[in-house]
């Protein structure tokens, strides 16, 4: 396969004025050759729809448009894509300017539809057009793509995103916040249009599309995809990416919070395709080191986290203080009592929002080591076990968030 | 000769009574001064204090870092001692119009100068409350920081940071406030420049040991970063 870029501009702008069905973004570390695939895929889309498709990187010849496509397969063009990451972003401000740019393209041209690619995943490509073929039938607002995954992976996700949206909107969605997902006209619309009606703190392009689904009552698909490539973890950046990725998180809990004081319980979403299970063997995960995070910023933290925890869990925390590392345990119901404690300190602005995110570290630390305590040796199915433990325990102590998050002074710490 | 002392006597009574006459207006002038200062001072007083509790003024300065000051207010109430002092400034300023109704020269003089310093030392009060403000603001931002990096020096380098911004808040208020502005301004360098030099020579120096197993650490967490199965996002 030829790996030459194409001059494609020209030929492009000619496509574009005609709009088209889909708009497919393939960000991140793509070779042109799985490009090539993924676009090969896309053109098996039943309906012949006009597919444009965002990517920054070269494409091999094989991958462009095809002029001997007949009316009965999908016609592809590339329109020259804004997502380029900014090389002072981070990964995940890169990815909410991919997504954004994305939906605006989307809404340019009038697609019923929006695509992010995102990831590496093992499923056979035709896992793309699972994840987009319910949307040109207009049955679905929102797909998103399930993942096997090891127990270390996508820890974030694990210990709070999925449980978190599940105990607050009633919907088992995995993997919420993607980030290979498909979108409808109307969910991208109305993203866009929050995210310029309330300006810098308005709607996130990834975060706050979960959540804007459920609340609006719209309909969510999970599509099994099997395991996908995960980036080595950024040590001396955890603490960023927790206020990044919670920030918003937290900031639309306060948006939704007439929609999620309501519900009680969780239901499944509609699910296409089969779970894969992988194996589970990993790694050793160094406990000693994130017990040691963890006892530092109980010892030097104190005072902060004073202004957010009430202090019986501040008294817990310091019991766990007092154990070796090899007995190391958070109970999930602190664990799940210090979320929530944070979800409302940043709602009621306690300290500034950043330092009380990044102040978060060492506690998701400790939970992690305790997390890694526990699992080290477990297979899948005591993995799944476990998550749902986890996220029944955020369903059992949501009155605890109702009560705070209505009367937060008559639990003030 | 008896005669002589006693006419000395009667004219000197004479010039005092006389002086004494003067003065009176100007006395009753800075009597009536004071009590229509008490008076305000006292009304803006319940105004300063009923405005900052509907404020929730002392919620707030403790969320801000700034607890410490009930410790040192009447009554452990910030909001009595900004109440007081703006009642207490209201009356300062009421005696020293009463004072230049005296209409003699130096008693004007001296209310001109009191009054023509007032602007300085609020300029200095707000230059120690930003200073504060910022001080604590940075010292959080530098303990979570380095707490965050597993440093376990992370409290003395917040508290460095904090003190440091704190003596050059001090310095600037007291040389809006024109004290001894050579030696303060010599204080200033000798002491900043001594905090700059204690923490470093305490970073690179006395704490040596633990730089270098930090450093030690991060080396074998990079070289064992490919290896780690934790995978946050």
């Amino acid at each position: 396969m030829e790996t030459d870029s194409i001059p494609r501009q020209g030929q492009d702008k000619n496509e574009e004025t005609n709009g088209a069905d889909l708009v497919v973004g393939i960000v991140g570390e793509f070779s042109p050759e799985g490009v090539a695939i993924m676009c090969d895929a896309l053109r098996t889309l039943s309906g012949a729809p006009r597919i444009a498709v965002l990517h920054d990187g070269p494409i091999s010849k094989a991958g462009s448009a095809d002029p001997t496509a007949d009316s009965t397969t999908a016609s592809l063009f590339f329109v020259p894509s804004a997502t380029k990451t900014e090389a002072s972003g981070t990964p995940v401000l890169s990815m909410a300017t991919a997504y954004q740019t994305v939906f605006e393209t989307g809404e340019k041209l009038g697609a019923r539809g929006c695509c992010v690619i995102a990831s590496q995943v093992q499923a056979a490509p035709e896992w793309v057009c699972q994840l987009t073929q319910p949307l040109l039938d207009g049955d679905i607002d929102l797909m998103v793509a399930r993942y096997a995954h090891h127990k270390f992976d996508g820890l974030l996700n694990s210990c709070i995103i999925s449980p978190l949206t599940r105990s607050l909107y009633g919907k088992r969605i995995y993997n919420p916040m993607g980030p290979d997902l498909a979108v409808s006209q109307r969910l991208y619309r109305r993203i866009l249009a929050g995210e310029q009606k309330a300006g810098a703190a308005g709607l996130h392009p990834l975060a706050s599309l979960t959540p804007a689904a459920l609340c609006g009552s719209l309909q969510v698909c999970e599509v099994h995809v099997g395991a996908r490539t995960y980036a080595p973890t950024d040590w001396t950046n955890v603490s960023s990416l927790l206020a990044y990725i919670l920030g918003p998180i937290f900031l639309d809990m306060e948006r939704n919070a007439a929609c999620w004081q309501r519900i009680r319980g969780s239901a499944p979403v509609l699910s296409i395709g089969a779970p894969a299970f992988i194996s589970q063997e990993t790694g050793s995960v160094d406990v000693q080191r994130l017990v040691e995070s963890f006892q530092l910023g109980n010892r030097e933290l104190q005072e902060i986290w004073g202004l957010v925890l009430p202090p019986a869990t501040l008294l817990e925390l310091r019991r766990l203080l007092r154990l070796p590392a090899e007995r190391f345990r958070m109970d999930d119901e602190l664990w799940v009592r210090i979320v929530f404690d944070f979800a409302l300190a940043h709602r009621l602005r306690t300290i500034s929002r950043d330092h009380l995110l990044k102040s978060m570290t060492p506690l998701y630390l400790g939970w992690v080591a305790s997390y890694a305590q526990e699992l080290q040796g477990a297979g899948a199915l005591a993995l799944e076990n476990r998550l749902e433990r986890l996220a029944l325990t955020y369903e059992s102590t949501k009155p605890y968030l109702v009560s705070r998050w209505r009367w937060p002074d008559r639990f003030s710490p | 000769m008896w005669g002589q002392v006693k006419q000395a006597l009667a004219q000197s009574t004479a010039r005092f009574l006389t002086r004494f006459a003067t003065m009176l207006p100007g006395l009753a002038a800075l009597i009536f001064a004071l009590v229509v200062s008490i008076i305000v001072a006292f009304i803006l007083a319940l105004i300063v204090r009923r405005l900052l509790t509907s404020l929730q003024f002392e919620e707030r300065l403790a969320r801000w870092g700034f607890s410490g000051m009930a410790d040192w207010s009447p009554m452990n109430s910030p909001t009595l001692l900004v109440s007081r002092s703006i009642a207490l400034l209201v009356v300062l300023v009421g005696f020293l119009i009463g004072i230049a109704a005296f209409d003699a020269q130096w008693t004007s003089a001296l209310a001109q100068t009191v009054l023509a310093y007032i602007p300085n030392m609020v300029g200095a009060v707000l230059v120690l409350l930003v200073g504060g403000v910022v001080a604590r603001f940075l010292g959080r931002s530098v303990l979570i920081g380095a707490v965050n990096m597993n440093l376990q020096y992370a409290r003395l380098l917040s508290a460095g940071v904090k003190w440091l911004v704190i003596v050059l808040a001090v310095a600037m208020a007291l040389d809006h406030l024109r004290i001894a502005p050579g030696i303060v301004e010599l204080a200033f360098g000798i002491l900043f420049g001594g905090i700059v030099l204690a923490l470093s020579l305490a970073v690179g120096l006395g704490s040596k040991e633990l730089v270098t197993k930090s450093l030690e650490r991060d080396v074998k967490r990079s070289s064992s970063e490919l290896e780690d199965p934790l995978r946050h996002l």
